[in-house]
């Protein structure tokens, strides 16, 4: 890793962690406590913003998918992968804080109502994507059959997101990305809190992709150098 | 009604989640070094023979 490359990714971190505390200070101090639900609507700033980045993830590796199937480069292949597991990462986050943001208000951990089971469907899908990559030892073909299902799983997120408007669901339909304007269900001190959550989560996507990704390219040189190690002996 | 207690869950699991997984990474990461380290080693050696 060249000098500039250390001094940018340092850069990063430490900005994604200012945000991340500014986010916090927003979260527990500044915004005001809901009058119905209590403090456990505070949960909405970590839940939003890990659907997000799930979200974000995996149209990442849609886009990385279509390309390495075009392309055939590995480049591409690696930033899919990285980003399927931060995926599956914020996605097992959004399941995990949905029925413990649910319990108390809905009075159950989960119903089976289409935003929770077509998001449950959409973290099956790529978790299969990973162990698709980690269990099968077929060369090239696991990364274009695992190409294949990444961009067919994307295919889910417009359900997931529709689902709310289409279907009676226990899940409330979004407040931020509403029909009478962003944000405009929300009081505005809720709606900065969370743009500022969201801002944080999305800086720490890019910091776990450069970890992700090196990881990736470290794996390929050790191989690289085992290769030309074995052929010259 | 607060129910701080589900608030601390969801935070015990956002958090111990992001962390674990920071962990992981870096750990992986000091593991290939090693092996990188090692690999060249052998590649320098076998080189001055």
């Amino acid at each position: 890793m060249s000098e500039e490359t250390k001094e940018s990714s340092s850069i990063l971190i430490w900005l994604t962690a200012l945000s991340f505390l500014i986010g916090m200070a927003a979260i527990f101090i500044y915004v005001p406590t809901e009058q119905m639900e209590g403090a456990v609507q505070r949960i909405m700033y970590f839940h939003i913003p890990a659907a997000w980045l799930a979200f974000f993830s995996f149209f990442i590796v849609f886009i990385c998918s279509i390309l390495f199937l075009w392309k055939k480069e590995r480049e591409w292949d690696i930033y899919a992968l990285a980003s399927a597991e931060i995926g599956v990462i914020f996605c097992s986050l959004v399941l995990i804080t949905g029925p413990i943001w649910a319990r108390p208000i809905w009075g159950a951990w989960w119903v089976w109502d289409a935003r929770l089971t077509s998001t449950l469907i959409l973290w099956l899908i790529y978790v299969s994507y990973l162990m698709l990559r980690y269990q099968t030892d077929v060369g090239s073909m696991r990364a274009r059959f695992a190409a294949v299902l990444g961009i067919v799983g994307f295919l889910d997120i417009p359900f997931i997101h529709f689902s709310v408007l289409w279907w009676r669901t226990f899940h409330p339909p979004p407040k931020m990305i509403s029909p009478e304007g962003l944000g405009a269900g929300m009081d505005p001190s809720m709606v900065i809190t969370l743009l500022l959550s969201l801002g944080a989560f999305t800086l720490l996507y890019f910091v776990l992709m450069g970890q992700r990704i090196k990881v990736e390219k470290m794996k390929d040189e050790v191989e690289r150098l085992k290769k030309e190690y074995l052929y010259t002996n | 009604m607060n129910n701080l207690e589900y608030l601390f869950a969801a935070n015990v699991f956002v958090w111990g989640g992001i962390f674990y997984y920071l962990f992981r990474i870096k750990k992986y990461q000091q593991s290939l070094q090693n092996d990188l380290d090692l690999i060249k080693e052998a590649v320098e050696k076998e080189s001055q023979k």
